[in-house]
């Protein structure tokens, strides 16, 4: 019974601190994420959003704006229009991009980079050139 | 000659139940992919906060025989649905890995143990997820996908500990009621004999 018991607390103190451990990998992934997450900048910024569609015509929109993230400014371009399913944007300005049923996916740029971020969590600066691209599977 | 007749009592009793086994078996792993496919589903509308994991240790620690088949039917229920993607790979290796940590810890019986398993295994499902990329771009494309869904691992860390936290203990009773109700789909190894 006495071993029992015993054994019962080591448990537990192994558990405890287990609990601990996990509580400090938390904390440590908010830090990683507040040091290395996509960092943002208030104030006004003006960028261009290009759009290529399937068949290779481009169209730009210049945009003056406030926005911390893409989708924003997106939502601020005139004429610029897009759904979105699961997160994932499917169709601009009527073209429909959908990896299951078209083999194909808009691809973001941004400076001539592939976009890291989704929209809703991409950052925007001054001066930014995103580029979205009709994009058919490889 | 001494041989014994190809369909002998023994042997055909034998394979009688070799066949009734095997049938129970797919039966009841179907029922249990379904369960967990209806489970996705059901809280797929939250990001993040699902039921698999929990399903995927209690699988392992009450039908050990089944969970390494029904892993790759769930994903391939869950390409029927969502379709192909990258992410297949990514649930191909990171569910079984989930597991075989379950299979390791058998013997811990704490609903808090299991809560800590479950919520540290969101918490590093991410960088689990984000390893497919390290071929593709790099440890810069791993570390950034990785970087980028913190929040959601976050998310993933607190609905794992939480439910697993309330369910496991009841969840795992019911499964060993049906488990005793049913003994026809499934017998544990030390019992079959």
């Amino acid at each position: 019974m006495a071993t029992n018991a015993t054994n019962q607390k080591k448990n537990n103190k192994k558990l405890m601190t287990a609990l601990l451990v996990l509580a400090l990998a938390v904390v440590a992934l908010l830090l990683v994420y507040r040091q290395f997450g996509p960092q943002t900048s208030a104030g006004n910024k003006s960028l261009t959003i290009s759009v290529e569609s399937a068949d290779g015509a481009t169209t730009d929109y210049a945009v003056l704006t406030d926005a911390e993230y893409l989708r924003q400014a997106m939502d601020e371009a005139d004429g610029l229009t897009y759904e979105m399913t699961d997160g994932m944007v499917i169709t601009i300005n009527g073209e429909r991009a959908d990896w299951n049923e078209d083999s194909a996916y808009w691809a973001f740029y941004v400076n001539g980079e592939y976009c890291q971020y989704g929209v809703d969590e991409q950052p925007v600066a001054d001066g930014d050139e995103f580029d979205i691209v009709y994009t058919p599977a490889q | 000659m001494n041989r014994r007749p190809p369909f002998s009592r023994k042997n055909s009793s034998d394979s009688h139940f070799s066949i009734r086994y095997a049938a129970g078996n797919i039966v009841l792993g179907g029922i249990l992919v379904a369960v967990m496919e209806a489970a996705k589903l059901a809280l797929s509308f939250l990001p993040n906060i699902e039921l698999v994991s929990l399903l995927v240790i209690l699988y392992a620690l009450e039908f050990p025989a089944l969970i390494f088949c029904i892993l790759p039917v769930f994903v391939l229920v869950e390409c029927g649905v969502y379709g192909m993607g990258l992410w297949v790979i990514m649930y191909l290796y990171s569910w079984p890995v989930l597991a075989i940590l379950a299979r390791l810890f058998r013997r811990q019986n704490s609903p808090l143990f299991w809560a800590i398993l479950s919520g540290s295994f969101g918490l590093c499902f991410g960088a689990l997820c984000a390893l497919v990329y390290l071929p593709i771009g790099g440890p810069s494309l791993f570390f950034t996908t990785w970087v980028s869904g913190i929040p959601y691992d976050l998310l993933h860390f607190g609905g794992n500990f939480v439910l697993c936290l309330c369910l496991f203990a009841p969840l795992r009773r019911l499964i060993r009621r049906c488990k005793a109700a049913f003994p026809e789909l499934y017998r544990d190894r030390q019992k079959r004999k």
